[in-house]
């Protein structure tokens, strides 16, 4: 049986504002992504990747088409709230505020998201450990964590307020081999075993090949 | 919640930068502090000095009117403007009285002067005539102005010390008010060898005496005419205005002269004042005059202070509000990578620019407070040096009206004695930083703050989280 749809990409294209009206960064893209499933997006340099990943995660609005999440049009609700609370976002260079420990990072994220817990450094604590994290980084700078813990990180932060939804763009990609497996396994469980959506936009063949699905992205023109 | 969290977070976080915007802030906060401590006891000196001379209204001819179409030239036009003048229509105190009716006047109070001719007493006088001058003295058909106060507000040449007693009986001013009792200029007592306590008896032209008991002798400084062997108020006796009432009451043929002054509430009044008072019988060749640049003579170097308190206010306003703008957008590039972050989880631009002007208000509250404080300090003895000769002015006042009424020593604090006109005497300028100096310093801090700080919170709308974060990376 069919997993249920939780985004749609109807025929979606951006152009920068200042392109000219036919240079488009993506054209004319659709995709479905369901819920329980891993997707990887790769494709070459300059085929639009982070653009889409931009347009997915709420970051940018498309120029023509529709994007529908869990039926509702990005266009028709408001992205902040959509991005605190509907997905995750993990990123390469893990985007981390260096001047927190791994646990207020994450703490941040759900003060963010309005989360009413009483003990939110507890529940940072539980989102490092569910991704391999021990409880004595929680009070570690992220700049004394290695890349692999600080992606670690990431993915608790964006895990904080239990979106739909985890949207990873090259997660591995400063990573090496090891790190990239566990990584991988980590998004695949979260895929699999609680049921979310993770797309990963990747050069990565390791990352395609334990992907449920893989979507190709090829330059415009 | 969360934001003000972040925000101190923040302020913790950037300690040198925020250090720096509140030193900058503090200097403001002491600077503004000051001004407007100097600026609200400039403007309590300057209503003081209204107060003190109260708000004095007086009939005077409307000249401007009366001086219309005249030509000094013309034998007919100069007989035509005499006539004019002796048709003005004349007041009484019962015109005065019912003038003073008004919801415009607070108080009033009136000289009632009356020419009589000596009995007992000889009028002042030289005569010599064909002086080298050329001139005589005294000129009049009367040997005296008899001039009646009703009170001593009234007695303006003994509050601007044209007239000042020299000798004066015990408690004179107890019965000065009532009765036949007077006060005469010490060269018209030397002339006819008269001292406190004795009697004076003046005549009118139909033979009728009146006898009045000496309670001081006055001296007149600074008289306009030093070219005169007397005084100009020589022959004038002075007493109180119902002992004048009586001797016109009892004489019809005696013709006085009533001058009013009506103290108003507002000098914005005196207009509507001036149409009441046409249309209670006021011949339209008189106008209204008031004592506002008088009163406000004073106040010069006081509004100097005050304007350039606010110079100096607006100028260091401008320096700190530019350090604080480049501050401020230095702040917000140093910290794009975060803004960057905050974007991506969701951080509305509305909460992160609320969270910045967090961060910048309770810096600026900790150096406001501060600044206050040191300001209140220091204000009491800036705004002391500063007023100096204000305060010695008004000491001075205070004592030489005491002694033109014969009020010996220094009268001190606030000069109230029994009817005696109110002037208020400063020992020292309490440049007090009250509830309405905070308010007024909390209000110009926080619009410098936000002033400042609005070029980065639009730069921070114009930010595109994605492009900050592929920079970075």
């Amino acid at each position: 049986m069919a997993n249920k749809t939780i985004l749609s990409i109807k025929n979606a294209s951006y152009r920068y504002s200042d392109a000219d009206s036919n240079d488009y960064a993506l054209k004319d893209i659709s995709f479905d992504f369901e819920e329980g499933k891993m997707y990887a997006i790769r494709g070459r340099s300059g085929s639009g990747k982070t653009t889409l990943l931009s347009l997915i995660s709420g970051l940018e609005r498309c120029s023509e088409g529709q994007i529908i999440f869990d039926g509702k049009d990005l266009k028709d609700i408001n992205l902040d709230k959509y991005r605190n609370s509907d997905i995750g976002i993990v990123f390469q260079s893990y985007n981390l505020l260096p001047f927190m420990s791994a646990s207020e990072n994450i703490i941040l994220s759900m003060d963010v998201n309005g989360l009413k817990i009483a003990d939110k450094k507890k529940k940072a604590i539980e989102l490092m450990e569910k991704v391999g994290l021990k409880e004595e980084y929680a009070d570690r700078k992220v700049l004394r964590l290695s890349g692999g813990e600080q992606q670690r990180v990431a993915i608790a932060r964006s895990l904080s307020y239990n979106p739909k939804m985890i949207i990873a763009d090259e997660p591995t990609g400063n990573l090496d081999k090891q790190t990239e497996k566990e990584i991988l396994d980590i998004f695949e469980k979260l895929a699999h075993e609680e049921g979310k959506c993770v797309i990963i936009v990747t050069h990565s063949a390791n990352v395609c090949a334990k992907a449920d699905k893989v979507f190709d992205l090829k330059k415009h023109n | 919640m969360y934001i003000l969290k972040n925000a101190w977070i923040s302020i913790k976080r950037n300690k040198g930068r925020n250090i720096l915007i509140g030193i900058i802030i503090l200097i403001i906060a002491c600077a503004a502090t000051v001004t407007l401590a100097i600026k609200n006891t400039a403007r309590d000196l300057i209503n003081s000095y209204k107060s003190a001379y109260d708000k004095e209204v007086t009939i005077g001819f409307n000249r401007e009117n009366l001086m219309k179409d005249f030509n000094p030239g013309q034998e007919e036009n100069r007989e035509e403007m005499k006539d004019r003048f002796q048709n003005i229509g004349n007041y009484t105190i019962s015109d005065v009285e019912k003038f003073a009716d008004s919801k415009y006047i607070e108080s009033y109070y009136y000289t009632y002067s009356i020419n009589l001719n000596g009995n007992s007493i000889d009028k002042a006088e030289i005569e010599v005539e064909d002086n080298r001058f050329g001139r005589k003295d005294n000129q009049s058909n009367y040997d005296f102005t008899v001039t009646g106060y009703n009170s001593m507000d009234a007695m303006s040449e003994f509050i601007t010390g044209t007239y000042q007693i020299s000798e004066i009986v015990d408690n004179a001013w107890d019965v000065a008010f009532d009765g036949n009792y007077v006060f005469i200029n010490k060269e018209l007592a030397d002339y006819n060898n008269l001292k406190l306590n004795d009697k004076i008896t003046l005549e009118d032209d139909d033979g009728n005496t009146y006898q009045f008991e000496i309670l001081g002798i006055f001296e007149e400084k600074e008289s306009e005419d030093n070219m005169s062997m007397f005084s100009n108020s020589v022959n004038t006796i002075v007493t109180n205005s119902s002992a004048v009432n009586d001797i016109t009451n009892s004489n019809e043929n005696i013709q006085g002269n009533v001058r009013p002054t009506f103290i108003i509430d507002n000098y914005d009044n005196v207009e509507k004042l001036q149409e009441e008072f046409y249309s209670k019988g006021l011949d339209s060749n008189y106008i209204l005059q008031t004592n506002e640049d008088l009163a406000m003579s004073g106040t010069s170097s006081i509004k100097n202070i005050n304007s350039f308190s606010t110079t100096f206010l607006i100028i260091t306003l401008i320096i700190g509000g530019i350090v604080l703008f480049v501050i401020n957008m230095i702040n917000i590039r140093e910290r794009k990578y975060e803004i960057g972050v905050l974007r991506t989880i969701g951080i509305s631009k509305f909460e992160l620019t609320l969270q910045f002007v967090c961060e910048l208000v309770i810096v600026a509250l900790i150096s406001l407070s501060l600044g206050a404080g040191i300001g209140a300090v220091s204000s009491k003895s800036i705004s002391n040096n500063l007023l100096e000769n204000e305060i010695s002015n008004s000491q001075e006042k205070t004592e030489e009206i005491g002694r033109n009424f014969g009020k010996e020593g220094r009268v001190g604090g606030d000069f109230k004695g029994k009817g005696m006109p109110v002037v208020q005497a400063y020992t020292s300028i309490d440049a007090v930083v009250d509830v309405k100096v905070l308010v007024e310093l909390l209000g110009i801090g926080l619009s410098l703050v936000l002033v400042s700080s609005i070029a980065s919170m639009v730069s921070i709308q114009r930010f595109s989280p994605l492009t900050i974060l592929k920079e970075r990376s």
